[in-house]
C-alpha cells in the first residue's frame, strides 16, 4: 500500500494545518490546535452554533461542512477515533454566539461518550446544548431500532439544513428540531469493494477477496449485511435503493433527495453510472429527485465503494436545503 | 452549613487531598496514563483559587459549581470532565438553598456517582470510581438521623477499593491492561477514598480520622 505521508503520527495535523493554510478565508482555529476548527467569522452573535465531530479520516464529513448556512465549529479526533471532550468544548466556547449550540455528530460511542462530557462543561460555563445524532445507515440496524443505528454520509443532509435554519435566525430548540426532523426522515446504505489502509499501522482494516463485494459496510469498515460477488452497478444500485425506498415508506408522488457519495477510491464515473441507475429506479416508481448530490461527501480514507442516500423532502426540508451555504468543501449558492 | 462555611470546609479538605497526589499518580501510572497525580493536584488548587474569589453569599450550589468549573478547566481530561459533571450533578440537589441541611451529603454523593456512571457508561464492578462512589453514597443515606455519618462513608469507600482491587478493569485506559489489571487498586475509587479521608480529618477535628 502506497501513501503520500510523512510521519504516520503526524498525519492528522499536517493535513489540517493544509486546510487551515489553503482555505483562511472561511475557516480558523480559535487556539492553537488545528484539531478544533471554526468559521471564520465566528462566534456570529446571536445565532444558534452547531458543533459537530467525529475521527479523521473521513474527508470532507466534519471538516469539510465548517462555514455560512452549515456548522460552526468542529473537533476532530486521529483516524476513527473520537475528538477529547476538552476539544470539543474548546469548539464549543469558540462558537457560542448566545443562542445556545447543537452539538450534531455520528451515532458512535467514543464520540457520545465525549460530546456528553462536554455537555455538562458546557453547562457550567452557562452555554445551553441540545444533541441530535445522525443513524442513517439503515444496515446497521432494524427500522424499530432506528436511533441505535450508525450515522453515515446522511449526516450531510442535517448539517445542511440545521446550519440553514441557524442562518436564519431559529432558535436552539427549532434548530434542533429541525436536524432531529431530517435525520427521521434519511436512510442510507453502503458497498465496500476494497477496505481502509490506517495509516499508522499500514495495514487493511477489514479483508476482502478480489471478486468481493460488501454490502452495507460502515464507514470504518465495520461489517455489513451481505458479503458475495461482485456485482455490476446497476445490480448494486438496485440493491442499496430498495431498502432505503422501504424504509422511508415511500410512494408514487413523493420527492427526495439524492446522495450518491464515494467512500474515497471509486471514481466519480462510477458514482454516475450509479446515480443514473437510481434516477430510472426513482422515476419509475414515480419519485421526483428535487435535489442531487454526487460525489464525495463522507469517505472512508481510500476505501473503495459507494454509498446512497435518501432524505424525504417536503417543502420546509427543501427550502433549507436550498438556503445559501459556503466552506470550503461545499458551496450551494 | 452556609456558603462560606461549606467553601472553607472544601478548602481545608483540598489542602490535605493533595497530600496524596503522588499516591494517586503511582496507582495511575501502573493501570492508566499516569496523570491523575497531576489532574488532582492542578485541580484541587484550581478549585481553592476559584472559592477565594468566590463572593461570601454564595449559596453552597454556588460554592459547589465554581469548584466543578474550576476543576474542568485545569485539566483537559476526561476524568476531570467526569468529576467536573459529578459535581454539577450534585449541585442541582443543593437547589438555592442558602444552608446545606443535613442529611443531604448521602442525596449529593448519589447524584453525583449517578452522574458518573450515566456519562461514562460505567457501573459498580467495572473497578472504577464508582466502586467507592455508591457504597460511600448508600452509607451516608441510611445513616438514620438524616446526619450524614462520614466515617461509615469511608468505611464503605474502603472496603469497595478492597472489593474492586481483585477485579478485572472494564472501562477507561485501564480495560486495555485486561486480566493485568486484577490485584492492582483502582485510582478512581482510591481518589475517592482518600477524599473522604481528607475531608474527615480536616473537618472533624475531634475525632481522629
Amino acid at each position: 500500500m502506497k501513501k503520500i505521508i510523512n510521519e504516520p503520527l503526524r498525519f492528522v495535523d499536517e493535513f489540517l494545518e493544509g486546510i487551515l493554510l489553503a482555505h483562511p478565508d472561511l475557516v480558523k482555529t480559535p487556539g492553537d490546535d488545528p484539531r478544533i476548527l471554526v468559521r471564520a467569522d465566528a462566534p456570529v452573535a446571536g445565532k444558534v452554533g452547531i458543533v459537530t465531530g467525529g475521527g479523521s479520516g473521513h474527508l470532507p464529513l466534519f471538516k469539510g461542512y465548517v462555514g455560512k448556512g452549515l456548522c460552526d465549529g468542529v473537533a476532530i479526533g486521529n483516524v476513527f477515533s473520537s475528538p477529547s471532550s476538552a476539544q470539543v468544548f474548546e469548539a464549543t466556547k469558540a462558537v457560542d454566539g448566545g443562542a445556545g449550540v447543537l452539538y450534531l455528530y455520528g451515532n458512535y460511542g467514543g464520540d457520545v461518550f465525549n460530546f456528553d462530557l462536554s455537555v455538562d462543561l458546557a453547562e457550567l460555563e452557562g452555554i445551553p446544548t441540545r444533541t441530535v445524532l445522525g443513524c442513517d445507515d439503515v444496515a446497521s440496524q432494524p427500522k424499530e431500532r432506528a436511533a441505535d443505528r450508525r450515522g453515515v454520509a446522511g449526516i450531510i443532509f442535517a448539517f445542511k439544513a440545521a446550519g440553514a435554519a441557524a442562518e436564519r435566525g431559529d432558535s436552539l430548540d427549532e434548530v434542533a428540531a429541525v436536524a432531529q426532523d431530517i435525520v427521521e426522515n434519511t436512510a442510507t446504505m453502503g458497498v465496500g469493494l476494497t477496505p481502509t489502509i490506517l495509516p499508522t499501522t499500514g495495514k487493511p482494516s477489514f479483508e476482502l477477496a478480489e471478486r468481493e463485494m460488501e454490502i452495507g459496510i460502515g464507514i470504518h469498515g465495520e461489517p455489513g449485511i451481505h458479503r458475495g460477488e461482485l456485482e455490476s452497478a446497476d445490480e448494486i444500485a438496485d440493491h442499496l435503493l430498495a431498502p432505503l425506498m422501504a424504509d422511508l415508506s415511500l410512494v408514487a408522488g413523493d420527492r427526495v433527495a439524492v446522495l450518491v457519495n464515494g467512500l474515497g477510491a471509486t471514481p466519480l464515473e462510477e458514482l454516475y453510472v450509479l446515480y443514473r441507475r437510481v434516477h430510472q429506479n426513482l422515476a419509475a416508481a414515480g419519485i421526483e429527485i428535487a435535489k442531487n448530490y454526487v460525489g464525495e461527501y463522507a469517505t472512508s480514507l481510500e476505501m473503495a465503494g459507494a454509498s446512497i442516500s435518501l432524505l424525504k423532502l417536503n417543502d420546509s426540508r427543501l427550502e433549507l436545503l436550498n438556503a445559501a451555504a459556503r466552506s470550503p468543501f461545499f458551496i450551494e449558492a | 452549613m452556609n456558603g462560606k462555611e461549606l467553601a472553607e470546609a472544601i478548602q481545608k479538605c483540598l489542602a490535605l487531598f493533595t497530600d496524596y497526589a503522588d499516591e494517586l499518580g503511582d496507582l495511575d501510572q501502573a493501570l492508566g496514563d499516569g496523570d491523575l497525580g497531576i489532574t488532582v493536584s492542578l485541580g484541587a488548587k484550581a478549585a481553592s483559587e476559584a472559592l477565594s474569589n468566590l463572593d461570601d453569599s454564595a449559596t453552597p450550589a454556588e460554592v459547589v459549581l465554581a469548584c466543578a468549573k474550576a476543576f474542568a478547566n485545569a485539566n483537559p481530561s476526561t476524568m476531570a470532565a467526569l468529576v467536573a459533571g459529578a459535581l454539577l450533578a450534585g449541585s442541582r440537589t443543593l437547589g438555592d438553598a442558602t444552608e446545606v441541611a443535613p442529611g443531604q451529603a448521602g442525596k449529593f454523593a448519589l447524584a453525583a456517582a449517578e452522574s458518573i456512571s450515566q456519562r461514562g457508561k460505567s457501573q459498580v464492578g467495572d473497578k472504577t470510581i464508582l466502586d467507592a462512589m455508591f457504597p460511600a453514597a448508600e452509607a451516608l443515606l441510611a445513616s438514620p438521623d438524616g446526619v450524614a455519618d462520614l466515617a461509615a462513608a469511608i468505611e464503605a469507600a474502603e472496603a469497595g477499593v478492597i472489593r474492586s482491587t481483585g477485579l478485572q478493569s472494564r472501562r477507561g485506559r485501564a480495560s486495555w491492561m485486561q486480566e493485568r489489571s486484577i490485584g492492582l487498586k483502582d485510582p478512581g475509587a482510591t481518589a475517592y477514598l482518600r477524599f473522604l479521608q481528607s475531608w474527615h480529618a480536616a473537618n472533624s477535628p475531634a475525632e481522629v480520622g
